[in-house]
C-alpha cells in the first residue's frame, strides 16, 4: 500500500524534516506514527497525500509513484484516500450531511450516489440521528465524527489522519480511535498521526516512532513510548 | 539531496511517468456537478452581496463611460461622415438693403467665375417660407420677415470651396454680401472633435478597462481568501482545479456580463435623451443623421465586453491563488 525509501524532505534555510526515512506498509494495517512535535509527523502525511514532494528518496502509495505524478493527476490520486484533521475542516455554513456530500459532490458523484453513501457514512459513524446539525450546534467529539464520515464517505483504500484526537477529551479520544480501528476492521489502511500516548497504549496496533526526522522505533503492537526492559529478577538472598 | 535525485531519476521502477487512470465522466456527472458548482457560485454572491454590489457598480461606472465614448465618437463619425456633400456648397447672404436686381446681377457674376458650377437664388420670401414651414413658433413670433436674399453656390471641385469662400469674403470685390459661410468649417471641426474623442476616450476607456479588471481580480481574491477552508477541502477530497475555479471564474463571468446589462440600459436610455435633445436642435448638422448602432448592439458589445472584464479578472485571481494552495 505504502512504500517510502529513503526518503528526505528538506526546507530551505530549515532544518531537514524528513531524513532517511524508509517505511512499508502493507494493505489493511492499523499504523500510529509518533514522535514530540516537530518530529516530522505531519510532513510525513502530507508526503502521503502528495501535499508535500520528497526532495529525496522516492514516495509511493496505492500503486503510485508521487514523485512522478503530474499535477493535474493529484485531485484523482487523492479520491482514492480520505484525510482527517485535527481542526475537523467542516464548512461551517453547511449542515452535517451536506459536509459529508460535499467530499461526493466535488468529484462528480450522482444524486442517487449521494442520497445511498452520506446516510450510510454518518450511520457508521455514529452520527445518523444528527444529520441537519451544523458544526457549531456539535460537540468537537461530534465534528470529528462528521469529518471522519466526510473522508470515508468514497470508500478510500486509505484513511490519514493528522492528530485526529487533538482537539478532544480523553473519553472523546478513544471513541475516535475505536472508530478508526472499526473503519481499518472493514479493510481500510489507517495511518494516524499523534502524540496521545493514552489512545496508541489502547490501540496496541504497529507505532512508527519519529524523532528529529528521522524513525527511532517501529514496533507491531507498539506503545507510545518504548517500553522499559522488564525489571531484573531480584537476587535471591 | 543530488544523490536522492539520481536515485529517483534512473532507478528501473522509476524510469518512466506511469499512466494514470482517470475515471470516465459522463453528460449525466457533468450536469449534476454544473449545477452544484452553478449553485454554490450563487450561494457566494449571496454571502457576499455587497462585494458583489460594490464590483458591478464598479463594472457598470467602467462600462458606462467606455460606452459612452464609443457611442460618441461612432455617432460623430456617423455625423461627419454625413457631411462632405456639404463642402461643395457656399452660402451667400446679402445685406438687407440691397435691391434684387443687384442680388440677380451678382448672381450672374458669380457664375461667371471659372471655379463656380451653379448658383442658385434663395429670396428672402422664399427663406421666409421655408422658415414658416420648419420653425412656425419662431416665425410667429417675428413681426415682419428679417431674413435677407441669398445666393447657393456650388463650386466646380470640391478643392475650390475654400478659395472660392475666402474670394467671396471680400469685402472690395462684393460689397452687396453680409456673411459667407461654408459648412467645411463645421465639419473640419466636428472631425476634430471625433479625432480627439477617440484618441482621449480611447486612453480613458483603456484606463477604465485595466482598473476593472484589478477591481473584479480583487473580488474574486477576497471571495477565495473568504474560501480557503472550502478550497482546502476541496483539494483534499480530489476536486479538481478546473472544478474549484469553476464558481469563481462564474462569478466573475457574472459580475461582468451583469455590470455590461446595467451599463448598457443606462447608455440606451441616455442616447435616446440625447438623439431627442438632438433632434429638437434642427440643426442642419445633426439632423436626423441615421445611426448604425442601435439598442440590440450596444446591449450585446457592452455585455460581451462585461463578460471579459470578468472573466479576465477572475481568472488571473485564480490563477495566482491556485498556483500557491
Amino acid at each position: 500500500m505504502i512504500d517510502l525509501q529513503d526518503v528526505g524532505v528538506n526546507y530551505p534555510g530549515h532544518a531537514q524534516a524528513l531524513s532517511g526515512v524508509t517505511l512499508h506498509v502493507d494493505k489493511g494495517e492499523f499504523l500510529s506514527i509518533v514522535g514530540p512535535t516537530g518530529a516530522g509527523k505531519t510532513t510525513l502525511l502530507r508526503l502521503l497525500y502528495r501535499g508535500e514532494t520528497s526532495t529525496t528518496g522516492t514516495v509511493t502509495v496505492a500503486g503510485q509513484n508521487l514523485n512522478l505524478i503530474r499535477p493535474h493527476d493529484i485531485p484523482f490520486f487523492r479520491r482514492k484516500l480520505g484525510i482527517v484533521f485535527q481542526d475537523f475542516g467542516l464548512l461551517p455554513n453547511q449542515t452535517a450531511y451536506e459536509n459529508v456530500a460535499y467530499a461526493l459532490r466535488v468529484i462528480g458523484a450522482t444524486g442517487a450516489t449521494i442520497r445511498r453513501q452520506v446516510p450510510a457514512a454518518l450511520d457508521m459513524v455514529g452520527m445518523a440521528h444528527r444529520p441537519d446539525a451544523y458544526p457549531a450546534q456539535l460537540s468537537g467529539g461530534e465534528q470529528q465524527r462528521v469529518a471522519i464520515a466526510r473522508a470515508i464517505v468514497h470508500d478510500p483504500v486509505l484513511l490519514l489522519a493528522d492528530e485526529p484526537t487533538g482537539n478532544l477529551d480523553p473519553d472523546t479520544s478513544i471513541g475516535i480511535m475505536e472508530l478508526l480501528l472499526h473503519i481499518n476492521v472493514r479493510g481500510t489502511t489507517v495511518i494516524s498521526a499523534t502524540h496521545d500516548a493514552v489512545v496508541v497504549d489502547r490501540t496496541r496496533r504497529r507505532v512508527v516512532a519519529l524523532d528529529k526526522g528521522e524513525i527511532v522505533r517501529d514496533e507491531e503492537e507498539g506503545l507510545y513510548k518504548e517500553a522499559l526492559p522488564a525489571d531484573p529478577e531480584p537476587a535471591a538472598p | 539531496m543530488a544523490e536522492g535525485r539520481l536515485a529517483q531519476d534512473f532507478s528501473p521502477a522509476s524510469h518512466r511517468r506511469p499512466a494514470f487512470r482517470r475515471p470516465v465522466v459522463g453528460p449525466a456527472i457533468m450536469f449534476t456537478s454544473l449545477m452544484f458548482l452553478t449553485r454554490e457560485c450563487g450561494r457566494d454572491i449571496r454571502r457576499n452581496s455587497l462585494l458583489s454590489v460594490a464590483t458591478l457598480g464598479a463594472v457598470s461606472v467602467c462600462l458606462i463611460v467606455s460606452g459612452a465614448v464609443g457611442w460618441g465618437a461612432i455617432r460623430l463619425h456617423e455625423i461627419a461622415s454625413r457631411q462632405p456633400g456639404r463642402f461643395e456648397e457656399i452660402d451667400v447672404f446679402m445685406k438687407p438693403d440691397a435691391p434684387r436686381e443687384s442680388v440677380v446681377a451678382l448672381k450672374a457674376r458669380i457664375l461667371a467665375l471659372p471655379a463656380v458650377n451653379r448658383v442658385k437664388l434663395v429670396t428672402r420670401e422664399e427663406a421666409w417660407r421655408s422658415l414658416q414651414r420648419d420653425e412656425p413658433t419662431l416665425s410667429d413670433a417675428l413681426p415682419d420677415n428679417p431674413l435677407p436674399d441669398a445666393l447657393q453656390v456650388f463650386p466646380r471641385r470640391p478643392a475650390d470651396t475654400a478659395v472660392l469662400t475666402e474670394r467671396l469674403r471680400d469685402v472690395s470685390a462684393f460689397p452687396q454680401i453680409a456673411h459667407v459661410t461654408d459648412a467645411s468649417r463645421m465639419v473640419e471641426t466636428m472631425m476634430a472633435g471625433e479625432r480627439i474623442v477617440k484618441v482621449i476616450g480611447g486612453v480613458i476607456a483603456a484606463g477604465l478597462f485595466a482598473a476593472t479588471v484589478f477591481i473584479v481580480f480583487n473580488t474574486i481574491r477576497l471571495t477565495v481568501f473568504a474560501r480557503r477552508r472550502e478550497i482546502r477541502i476541496m483539494q483534499l477530497v480530489g476536486a479538481t482545479s478546473g472544478f474549484i475555479r469553476f464558481p469563481l471564474v462564474l462569478e466573475g463571468l457574472f459580475h461582468g456580463v451583469a455590470g455590461g446589462a446595467v451599463a448598457a440600459l443606462v447608455l440606451i436610455a441616455a442616447a435616446r435623451i440625447g438623439s431627442q435633445w438632438a433632434a429638437a436642435l434642427r440643426s442642419p448638422l445633426l439632423g436626423d443623421v441615421p445611426t448604425q448602432v442601435g439598442p440590440l448592439h450596444i446591449l450585446c458589445s457592452l455585455t460581451v465586453a462585461g463578460a471579459l472584464i470578468g472573466l479576465s479578472g477572475s481568472y488571473l485571481s485564480m490563477r495566482r491563488y491556485l498556483r500557491r494552495v
